[in-house]
């Protein structure tokens, strides 16, 4: 059997984030060709070579590249792999060159995926990787979401919409040139893709300073007054932007910041103790809480072990969906405590640090976060298929200009489409057609 | 019971366009054949409007023709109104359109029945099939014939369990003025065929003496008079078309009649086609319009009657003339026969394989309007590969079809068997994702040597196609010798014609695929050179870039193509999917990954999810 796809893919292979090595894995036929464009030639099979990664003149990184030619390869496909030591921004960079001299971005699981294809794992690991591959498809499909916020996937629909309705009238025109369809003239298709085009540039400038693009998940630590929770955001965020003091009730307003957890980007909301109360301020402060927690992606549940549990019926209402890890802090001052961690209850210290890397862990397994970076190469795939819209649209700018026949634009406009799909879906030719239906009264 | 005496490959039930063109298929590659049509006076009868081609109709035409099919040639031989339509927007979506004189079209089908070696046509209803053990055997007709083969080819339109709606009166019929075959739909509901239900519909039709033309808008055919066949043709006598419109006054009169039209009052409950809506429907769905266009078209050179093409309706004949007679020049009119809706059963074309045979029966094929599409070119492209195949089938070969990239035939049998569909099913140029590669110019090209090599093409089509393809390459390799220098005559001529500049020494095929540069300009620099040969050299140099473009994803779906998914396949356990493609998945039974691809609303994820699990099918088996 041969390969879903003979393009050439490439990923990120580490789990982005991680201080010391990173490394971008390339496989395909084009494996080769793209890696000795970034790395100066010269590949030899199964030699490290320590190289500058360069690309379009500019050095990105220094690192040590790798060549497997197939069929011996992971995938069995050919691969190069770029070990740098970049952090996310230089591996994005340099996962971002790959792209520019032809590689597509991966799918999550791709690499197993064309591993197993090419009978590199046995029929033992088929149900596994089946399953990788459907876990993985449903955490891009949250990633996917989650890099879209919602500003950016309006305005991503926006454009869509604005595509869709050209081409019903570019193939109304040629599907019914007897109809009475008041089709729009030359220029005016002309002002309608220079509108598309402004549209897509502000787009893609947006999105790439990530204006647009959402800052990953949100997490709200809530609990009762004094449990730690402004402690446990100190530590996390690893500054001292929330007071902490042993009076309960300190934190009154919402407090956001905005970091790197292992790769995952979140969003991180210091929230008022919940408690009955009368203060007004206070009160305001525990009504926010209660949104923020609902709102958010994944609730941090903070008690205080070393005091008496607090009466359940104060515990919070969340959506059903809310995801929700309960936080038992202050181990430090109970004895015996801290060795029961699960992926739904965590052990931790705020003062001395115990327990933190199995919060983490509890995190990231909660949000479906496999250290694929599902999150990050969302983005990444969005902003290059904006490019490849951007690039089909122009080509239909330049074909109207050069007077080609409306077939031509057509094709254009029906490929800038499809580039688009990737991020919104695809629309069937009988979609389209449902459109011009609805559109114009057609029919003899 | 009484038997035929003599044993046929192929039976084919129907003298439609679907049965023709099947009967004559499977006949041309030496199929013993048997056409059995309920009467033989109306083999080749155009039952809704009298014209062939038109935008991606023409396209099949001509593939058809490209196999040596007559549907091509007989419209050149009837066709009294010629038009090319889209002739500026691209040679791959310009098409042509034919009005053809009925009679004259009838005639010149069945002389094409009648000289063709190896068929055999029978006047007899068909009621029953011969099944034994899930295979055919032939079939019964209505006086108790038995007429036995070993594949059978069912063509039968809008004849099963045809009901005919005007206003609230309704009766059996398969088109005005033939009975339905309802034994024969019984017995097929019996088998396991998923079936539904379409509505189609007709505009009343009048008497052209008492319309007042002056005041219409006339529409002359197109000169030179184009062909639909590659082969030569002498067209009969050319007359115009007119168009007229209706009014508010017209709209009134439709509104007014709604609460008596089966359409809007729930008794009809088949699914009409939403690109061809009744006149009734047009109201109602675009009531600020204040205007609908009529093109009237003449039904024949000998015959007064004509075809009011855009108000087809099932209002109460009452209202058919109030209305009509709102229109302009349709004042005093005549109504000749009314117009009509009628709803019939089709089988989904789901449950047939690409070869046009059913999954459920062995050598029974289903053609034409009985899949669900509507229009002649459709049914009678279908019919072709249905012969086709039948026959191969008996030969014991392999099928053949067309893929998607090859041909609008592949297009349309790879949505229907793939896709189904819910309303009649018509052909457009935006349903080929590869349209700019399917031009009717090139039809040949792509066509007629796999149809030579399956024994479709005669001798005479196929010396024709040689000699084409002979020209061609003798003026590409002209035009490609043919040097023009800056300075030059020919690059002034360039210059002043087409706006051209010609700065380094090129060729004339270099030239040409600028898009500013055209063979049609450039009449002075060409002469002695067969214009429509040059025009087709132009297109392919013109069009190898975009063409190349598509490779790779053809490349890719040819792969896909190879990467079969089990009959058997249960969708609910496959990990990865939604409930809305397990469900899809499980309605379509996609055979191949290409094919699973093309689902509304399927995923690279989902499909990487299927590719996985049918290699582990396989390996596991
Ligand atoms: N021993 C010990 N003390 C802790 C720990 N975590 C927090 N504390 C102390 O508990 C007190 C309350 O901490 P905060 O972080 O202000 O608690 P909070 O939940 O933000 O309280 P409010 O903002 O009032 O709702 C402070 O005196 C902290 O120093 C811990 O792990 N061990
Ligand atoms: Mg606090």
């Amino acid at each position: 059997m041969t390969s879903l796809d003979t393009d050439t893919i490439a990923a990120v292979a580490t789990p982005p984030g991680q201080g010391g090595i990173g490394i971008v894995r390339i496989s395909g036929p084009r494996a080769l060709a793209i890696g000795e464009t970034l790395t100066g030639g010269g590949l030899q099979p199964r030699r490290a070579s320590y190289r500058e990664f360069v690309d379009s003149d500019a050095v990105i990184d220094r690192g040590i590249v790798l060549y497997f030619p197939k069929p011996n390869s992971f995938t069995g496909e050919d691969v190069v792999e770029l070990q740098g030591h970049g952090g996310p921004v230089v591996l994005q960079m340099l996962l971002g060159a790959t792209v520019g001299q032809g590689a597509r971005l991966a799918r999550p699981g791709e690499f197993t995926e064309r591993a197993f294809v090419n009978d590199k794992l046995d029929l033992v690991q088929a149900e596994a990787v089946a399953d990788l591959i459907a876990s993985a498809s449903v955490a891009a499909a949250r990633g996917a979401l989650r890099s879209l916020a919602g500003d950016f996937s309006k305005q991503v629909h926006e454009v869509d919409q604005a595509i869709l309705k050209l081409r019903v009238y570019v193939e109304a025109a040629i599907d019914f040139p007897d109809e009475e369809v008041e089709f729009l003239e030359h220029g005016e298709v002309h002002r309608k893709l220079g509108g598309l085009l402004d549209g897509l540039a502000k787009l893609q400038r947006d999105g790439r300073q990530g204006v647009l693009l959402s800052q990953g998940i949100t997490v709200a630590l809530v609990g009762a007054p004094n449990v730690g929770k402004s402690s446990l955001f100190n530590r996390l965020t690893g500054e001292d932007t929330a007071i902490v003091t042993d009076i309960p009730g300190t934190t009154r307003d919402l407090l956001k910041v905005d970091l790197i957890l292992d790769g995952l980007p979140v969003r991180l909301v210091d929230t008022a103790g919940l408690r009955k109360t009368t203060n007004p301020v206070e009160l305001e402060g525990v009504r926010r809480a209660a949104g923020e927690a609902s709102r958010a992606d994944l609730v941090l549940e903070i008690r205080d072990l070393s005091v008496p549990a607090a009466d359940p019926h104060d515990a919070l209402r969340l959506p059903l969906a809310t995801k929700r890890i309960l936080v038992l802090n202050k181990t430090d001052l109970v004895s015996g405590a801290g060795s029961r961690s699960a992926a739904d209850e965590v052990y931790i210290s705020c003062l001395t640090g115990a327990g933190f890397d199995e919060l983490k862990a509890a995190i990231k397994q909660q949000v479906g976060f496999a250290g694929e970076a599902a999150t990050f190469s969302a983005r990444r795939r969005h902003l290059v298929a904006l490019q490849s819209t951007r690039v089909a649209l122009e080509r239909a700018s330049a074909e109207l200009a050069a007077k080609s026949p409306g077939e031509i634009i057509a094709e254009e406009l029906k490929l800038a489409h499809l580039e688009l799909g990737s991020i919104t879906g695809e629309v069937t030719p009988d979609q389209l057609l449902g459109e011009i239906f609805s559109t114009f009264c057609i029919g003899k | 019971m009484l038997q035929h005496p003599e044993n046929f490959d192929v039976i084919v039930i129907g003298g439609g366009h679907a049965g023709t063109e099947a009967a004559l298929a499977a006949a041309r590659t030496g199929a013993s054949t048997l056409l059995l049509t309920q009467s033989i006076e109306t083999i080749g009868q155009m039952s809704c409007n009298p014209a062939i081609g038109g935008i991606g109709k023409s396209h099949l035409v001509r593939e058809i023709d490209a196999l040596d099919g007559v549907m091509g040639r007989a419209a050149d031989l009837a066709g009294i109104h010629f038009r090319v339509l889209n002739a500026s927007k691209g040679p791959a979506v310009r098409a042509t359109r034919a009005q053809a004189d009925r009679a004259l079209y009838k005639q010149a089908v069945r002389s094409f029945i009648e000289h063709q070696a190896n068929l055999k046509v029978f006047q007899q209803t068909v009621v029953d099939l011969l099944v034994e053990r899930e295979r055919v055997r032939g079939v019964v007709t209505q006086m108790g014939l038995r007429c036995l083969a070993p594949t059978v080819v069912l063509t039968t339109g809008t004849f099963l369990g045809g009901k005919i709606h005007i206003g609230f009166a309704n009766q059996p019929g398969g088109r005005a003025g033939d009975s339905p075959a309802n034994a024969l739909a019984e017995r097929l509901r019996a088998l396991p065929f998923r079936v539904g239900r379409l509505k189609t519909g007709t505009p009343p039709r009048i008497d052209g003496r008492s319309v007042d033309y002056t005041v219409m808008t006339e529409q002359p055919g197109d000169e030179p008079t184009p062909n639909l066949s590659f082969l030569p043709a002498r067209h009969p006598r050319q007359v115009p078309c007119h168009i007229t419109e209706t009014n508010p006054t017209t709209h009134d009169i439709i509104a007014a009649a709604l609460d008596r039209s089966p359409l809007f009052t729930g008794v009809i409950e088949g699914t009409g086609p939403r690109y061809c809506p009744s006149i009734e429907d047009k109201v109602v769905r675009f009531a600020d319009r204040v205007r609908h266009q009529i093109f009237v078209e003449p039904e024949g050179l000998d015959t007064p009657e004509l075809y009011p093409n855009g108000i087809s309706t099932s209002l109460p004949f009452d209202a058919q003339i109030a209305f009509v007679r709102s229109i302009k020049g349709f004042e005093r009119a005549h109504i000749t026969r009314p117009g009509y809706a009628i709803e019939y059963d089709y089988f989904d074309p789901r449950d047939l394989e690409l070869s046009m045979q059913t999954k459920v029966i062995g050598g029974l094929f289903f053609a034409g309007q009985i899949n669900g599409t509507t229009g002649y070119e459709e049914a009678a492209a279908q019919g072709l590969l249905a012969g086709l195949n039948a026959a191969r089938q008996v030969a014991g070969l392999q099928p053949w079809f067309p893929r998607r990239d090859e041909a609008y035939l592949g297009v349309m049998i790879d949505d229907l068997t793939n896709l189904g569909t819910n309303e009649p099913y018509r052909m457009f140029t935006s349903r080929a994702e590869f349209r700019l590669r399917l031009r009717q110019d090139n039809a040949d090209q792509r066509l007629t040597p796999i149809g030579r090599e399956l024994g479709l093409v005669g001798d005479e089509r196929w010396r024709a196609y040689a000699d084409k393809r002979t020209r061609l390459l003798d003026v590409k390799s002209r035009l490609e010798r043919w040097r023009v220098d800056p300075g030059s005559d020919v690059a002034a001529v360039l210059q002043a014609n087409c706006g051209a500049q010609i700065n380094r020494a090129t060729t004339f095929l270099e030239c040409l695929k600028r898009p500013e540069v055209s063979v049609d300009k450039l009449p002075e620099l060409l002469t002695g050179i067969d214009t429509d040969i040059v025009r087709q050299v132009e297109t392919e140099v013109k069009y190898e870039g975009y063409i190349q473009r598509q490779d790779d994803e053809i490349a890719k779906i040819r792969r896909h193509e190879r990467i079969s998914l089990p009959g058997e396949l249960d969708y609910r356990v496959v990990q990865g999917l939604s409930n809305e493609l397990r469900q899809k998945l499980s309605d379509a039974r996609p055979t191949s990954l290409a094919r699973a691809a093309r689902i509304p609303g399927m995923t690279p994820a989902a499909l990487s999810v299927l590719l996985v699990h049918a290699k582990k099918l396989r390996a596991s088996a």
